[in-house]
């Protein structure tokens, strides 16, 4: 059985990071995006599991998933990390975004009822919380995040915006403490943002469709919504090669409304509908999802994934 | 299963009625079980229920800056012992 993504190391080892890191701050983007073609094929030839999904993944959307392909997938993986010092050290500035939805979003930042952002492990997130910091009239945000899991990075990334770092829920607490928290930001009025996509260990999921296979999401972002009666908004941030993105926010509900007799039926209706929107994204551009592991849990010989009501 | 006492009946009362749990009753909830994962199989949302179920009933905030939260929330007994502490109605 393949490992799921939570149990894969980060990638690059400290000093690979740490040297990738400063070459990036001290000689500028055009120059330290050379450094990526070795990088790409360091991780190729060295990480199978990662290689095998992306083939995977590729040919479900349609895509040519051949060796060139699946370079190129990483490739894009490896050019949003090194954006991500960019974007945290200068804003947007030197990048070409085209963004959409923003209007919208401040309409539902006026009602200041808070507002759940849901992205996904598709592009990049470093920009979209570029944005949505950057609105007119934005009020703080949060994101929930498992600090854990890419500990290097997270420390070098903390080191370029320290007030990025303290704005993070670590997903990775105490789980009472960290849905208080999002409460408590949002009864604030606040942002808060989190990747629906992946579930945590023990966290629970259910099966739906995704590019013609049922796969496992994590219930929690909607039965959280569903709790605080606050909008959601999904948001996207895709990397299109050069310095191009193009940010797409839209109004997802305006209040979930899970009826306890109809909870099932109703987080079916929810989430099959987010998982189209993501597989339309995905399918406008097949080399940015992130999601280098057996999404579809296909292999699962032990129900992983697909854990019961645990915290 | 030890006996509730009248605060930890009340609060066992409104946590079925906060969660909508139909088919259990506030008689058959253990004190000392926990509530979460175990037979109740509550989940992190439901804490979140609860916890704004006891402030709008108390009157006070379940923080989540509280580094006791976990036991605090680990069987109605504690949680139960923690608002008679801070309760203010």
């Amino acid at each position: 059985m393949s490992e799921r993504w939570w149990q894969r190391p980060e990638g690059g080892g400290r000093v690979g990071l740490w040297l990738i890191f400063t070459l990036a701050r001290c000689c500028g983007r055009p120059l330290t995006r050379l450094i990526l073609y070795p990088v790409t094929l360091y991780f190729y030839v060295r990480r199978g599991q990662e290689r095998r999904a992306a083939r995977v993944l590729l040919a479900r959307l349609g895509h040519r998933s051949g060796t060139w392909a699946a370079m190129a997938h990483m490739h894009r993986y490896a050019s949003t990390l090194l954006d991500r010092v960019f974007f945290l050290a200068h804003g947007a500035r030197g990048f070409d975004i085209d963004a959409q939805g923003i209007d919208m979003l401040q309409e539902v930042f006026a009602r200041g009822r808070g507002v759940l952002l849901v992205g996904a492990h598709m592009g990049s997130f470093e920009v979209l919380r570029t944005l949505a910091l950057n609105a007119p009239d934005a009020p703080p945000l949060r994101i929930v995040l498992a600090k854990q899991q890419t500990p290097v990075m997270t420390r070098l990334l903390a080191s370029l915006a320290p007030q990025v770092s303290a704005d993070i829920i670590d997903a990775s607490g105490d789980p009472v403490s960290v849905v208080l928290a999002l409460s408590e930001s949002l009864q604030q009025g606040h942002q808060v943002a989190l990747l629906g996509d992946r579930g945590h260990p023990g966290e629970s999921m259910r099966p739906v469709p995704f590019c013609g296979r049922p796969a496992p999401f994590p219930v929690g972002p909607w039965t959280l919504a569903g709790a605080l009666g606050v909008p959601v908004v999904l948001c996207q941030g895709l990397y299109l090669g050069g310095n191009r993105y193009r940010v797409v926010f839209e109004l997802f509900a305006d209040r979930v409304e899970l009826p306890r007799k109809q909870r099932g039926p109703a987080l079916d209706a929810l989430m099959t509908r987010y998982a189209a929107r993501l597989e339309y994204f995905a399918r406008q551009a097949p080399c940015n999802w992130f999601n280098f592991y057996d999404f579809w849990d296909e292999d699962a010989d032990d129900g992983a994934g697909d854990g019961g009501r645990g915290l | 299963m030890s006996e509730k006492t009248p605060p930890e009946h009340a609060l066992a009362e409104l946590i079925v009625e906060s969660l909508n749990l139909e088919d259990v009753s506030a008689d058959a909830i253990d004190p000392e079980a926990p509530l979460f994962g175990g037979e109740l199989g509550l989940d992190s949302i439901d804490a979140l229920e609860i916890a704004l179920a006891v402030s709008r009933r108390y009157g006070f905030q379940l923080r989540s800056d509280n580094p006791d939260n976990q036991h605090i929330f680990s069987s109605l007994r504690a949680l139960s012992a923690h608002i008679e502490k801070h309760r203010v109605q």
